[in-house]
């Protein structure tokens, strides 16, 4: 199997993305690095755009947990990729970023030379999760890097 | 922190506005403000643009050529430039566009049988538009960084004027309109919590999900989805999903409720009071009220009493919700139940309670007014006394009458050719709506009441400002709405939300023709 020194990972935490951490994982040789992109959708930001009636506080104590419930998720997949990162014996590098989930990986994957992007597949119709994808079309035209596209598990 | 921008823009809008302000008062815009018909709005158009104009133009100099320093000036100057951009699209709107379509849509003529042109079938007013365009502009142009502060100001549009509503209301039309919709929010909040939950549970959602689900769909929308989620402790999915559904649902129900309305041939009061309660999100039940009567504030009243009614039921349902999600999670933290109350009191709540009472000591309108109307009939004009042929038309009609009251107050207003008092008025007001005379009669004793019946000029002032900040208000909300967040809509939150939002919707609209009355 063909391996790689440096991989760019974009995952956050789902079925498909964790089919992702799996392939780049075995993808790396020991010494290997894997920058791991989480990208925090930011439809976030317009997410309590409609409310009016409450008070700054409220808005305050909401703002506060949505941030503390999504960093505690980001946080709890990058330790999970740090510890297998570990065992492996690959460098493990997390980047999260707040934006738009291709936008940011195509901006990623020119800051660095990777040798691959590694992304789960879309989910399939009917299961549950944030409907904020990678637009694969774009990914295809804007990469100039090879991409691999793991496929959702069964 | 500093948050004001250089930017030109602020000032730029400033001469904008400054321009147009001058343009109509010189008179050079005369022959396109006729053909929109806006020439009646001319006097606003000055007052509003030059007022706007200045403060932009003083503002903008100060953002571009003074040293920032971090601060509250400093963060109230940066909210201008959005204020003034908001301002520009209801204003272009308001007196441009609307205008414009309602008479695109009259030259298309009418659709189908309905007698209607499009416009008016579909609530093309510009408070729907207002809000159209403000959504257009967030998901399709995105809001410029120099406006991004000004537009979340537009909250503080729509409580300014819920505060100011608070002069048009009187003591005894506050009184049968908060009866009424505690009766029927409590009903229907309660209804809908408890139908979420108990739905919930045959479905085994989440608890968490359950509780902010439940908050969303039963009280006001996305402000109680933000207040309850924290206590239920909801998962990043299940808000996202909860607000999506709220806003798909609320923004639909914005553009259906009016034209079903009229269908349904309500008025102000029971449209009010449907929209005040079967509207899931509180933003769109302002919108959806000054859809259906976009040149009077009448079924506005009756909703934002619903709305008041709704937000002062927030603190009571979080409450339950967080001893109900401490009954069952383990880990949940206790409820402090000061805390809760305190924290979720809705404070500008209080600002329309103060003006309300200022109302009712005469400071606006006399205090005897009843839906900002008063009777005075100390300086009837002549023109306006009942004409010998009046009194003969009438009289030909007197033996119709059957009721002593009724005789003796027409006597009266046959006698002295004018209403003379406000007893009278209200007899003879009841004596039009049994219609025991015939038309020509009905007119001459409404001439007679109109003659009497005065609106006071503040409130017509604050009718004309009241107005202004729900448009403002809408088109910043409007501009906070955004496709993304829509389309998160999924899940078990959007089953069980549609279930509950369309019995929330259609049982009211049933309780509402069955049992409310027009008059309140």
């Amino acid at each position: 199997m063909q391996t790689y020194e440096r991989i760019l990972l974009a995952s956050h935490g789902t079925q498909g993305a964790r089919a992702a951490d799996t392939a780049a994982m075995s993808l790396c040789t020991s010494g290997a690095a894997i920058d791991h992109l989480e990208v925090v959708p930011d439809l976030w930001k317009g997410m309590m755009g409609d409310d009016w009636l409450n008070n700054a506080s409220t808005r305050d104590i909401f703002g506060s947990y949505v941030e503390s419930e999504l960093g505690r998720e980001v946080q709890q997949h990058i330790k999970k990729l740090e510890n297998e990162s570990a065992k492996k014996a690959i460098r493990y590098h997390p980047i999260v970023v707040l934006g738009k989930p291709t936008e940011s990986l195509l901006e990623q994957a020119t800051k660095h030379k990777y040798d691959l992007v590694v992304i789960g597949s879309p989910r399939p119709r009917g299961e549950t999760g944030l409907r904020s994808r990678m637009h694969l079309d774009t990914l295809a035209r804007g990469l100039s890097i090879p991409i691999l596209i793991v496929p959702y598990p069964q | 922190m500093i948050y004001s921008q250089k930017t030109p823009a602020t000032l730029i809008l400033g001469i904008v506005f400054a321009a147009y302000g001058w343009a109509v008062k010189q008179g050079l815009l005369d022959g396109m403000l006729a053909y929109l018909g806006q020439t009646k709005n001319a006097d606003e158009m000055v007052a509003i643009a030059l007022t706007a104009g200045i403060v932009g133009i003083i503002a903008g100099i100060v953002q571009l050529f003074a040293t920032a320093r971090e601060g509250n000036f400093d963060y109230y100057l940066s909210t201008i430039a959005g204020a003034l951009f908001i301002l520009l699209v209801a204003a272009v709107v308001k007196w441009q566009f609307a205008p414009l379509v309602a008479i695109l849509s009259k030259a298309m003529g009418t659709v189908g049988g309905t007698g209607k042109p499009i416009h008016k079938l579909l609530g093309l007013n510009y408070v729907v538009l207002g809000i159209l365009s403000g959504i257009i502009i967030v998901n399709y142009f995105k809001i410029p960084s120099w406006a991004e502060n000004g537009v979340r100001l537009s909250r503080l549009g729509l409580k300014t004027g819920v505060i100011l509503l608070g002069a048009l209301y009187s003591i005894a039309e506050l009184a049968k309109l908060g009866q009424l919709s505690v009766v029927m929010i409590g009903f229907f909040v309660l209804g809908s919590v408890g139908m979420v939950l108990f739905i919930g549970a045959r479905r085994h959602i989440p608890n968490s999900m359950g509780g902010v689900l439940s908050a969303g769909m039963g009280v006001c929308g996305v402000s109680a989805t933000v207040a309850a989620a924290p206590v239920v402790q909801a998962k990043s999915t299940e808000i996202a999903y909860t607000i999506g559904t709220i806003l798909l649902w609320g923004v639909l129900m914005m553009f259906i409720f009016p034209p079903l309305g009229h269908a349904l041939g309500m008025g102000p009061v029971q449209f009010g009071a449907w929209a005040g309660t079967g509207i899931l999100n509180s933003a769109q039940v302002a919108g959806a009220a000054l859809a259906f009567q976009p040149d009077g504030i009448e079924t506005l009243k009756v909703a934002e009493i619903f709305n008041i009614t709704r937000v002062l039921f927030l603190p009571i349902i979080v409450l339950w919700l967080a001893v109900w999600y401490v009954k069952r999670e383990s880990g949940a933290q206790t409820v402090n139940v000061g805390k809760v109350i305190v924290g979720k009191f809705p404070v500008f709540v209080l600002g329309f309670i103060l003006v309300f009472a200022l109302s009712s000591t005469g400071i606006f309108a006399p205090a005897n007014h009843y839906k900002g109307k008063y009777f005075d009939n100390s300086n009837v004009s002549a023109k306006k006394m009942l004409s010998d042929g009046d009194v003969a038309t009438l009289q030909a009609q007197v033996d119709k009458v059957q009721r002593e009251d009724r005789t003796a107050a027409l006597s009266r207003l046959m006698e002295n050719r004018k209403v003379m008092s406000i007893d009278d008025d209200d007899t003879l007001r009841g004596l039009v709506n049994a219609k025991v005379l015939d038309k020509g009669a009905n007119k001459i004793l409404k001439k007679a009441h109109k003659a009497v019946r005065h609106t006071a000029k503040r409130v017509k002032k604050f009718r004309q400002l009241i107005v202004w900040f729900f448009a403002f208000g809408l088109v910043g909300l409007g501009m906070q709405i955004t496709f993304a967040s829509i389309k998160q809509a999924g899940g078990q939150p959007l089953f069980i939300g549609t279930i509950v939002g369309a019995t929330k919707a259609v049982g009211a609209l049933i309780v509402i023709l069955l049992f409310v009355q027009e008059t309140i």
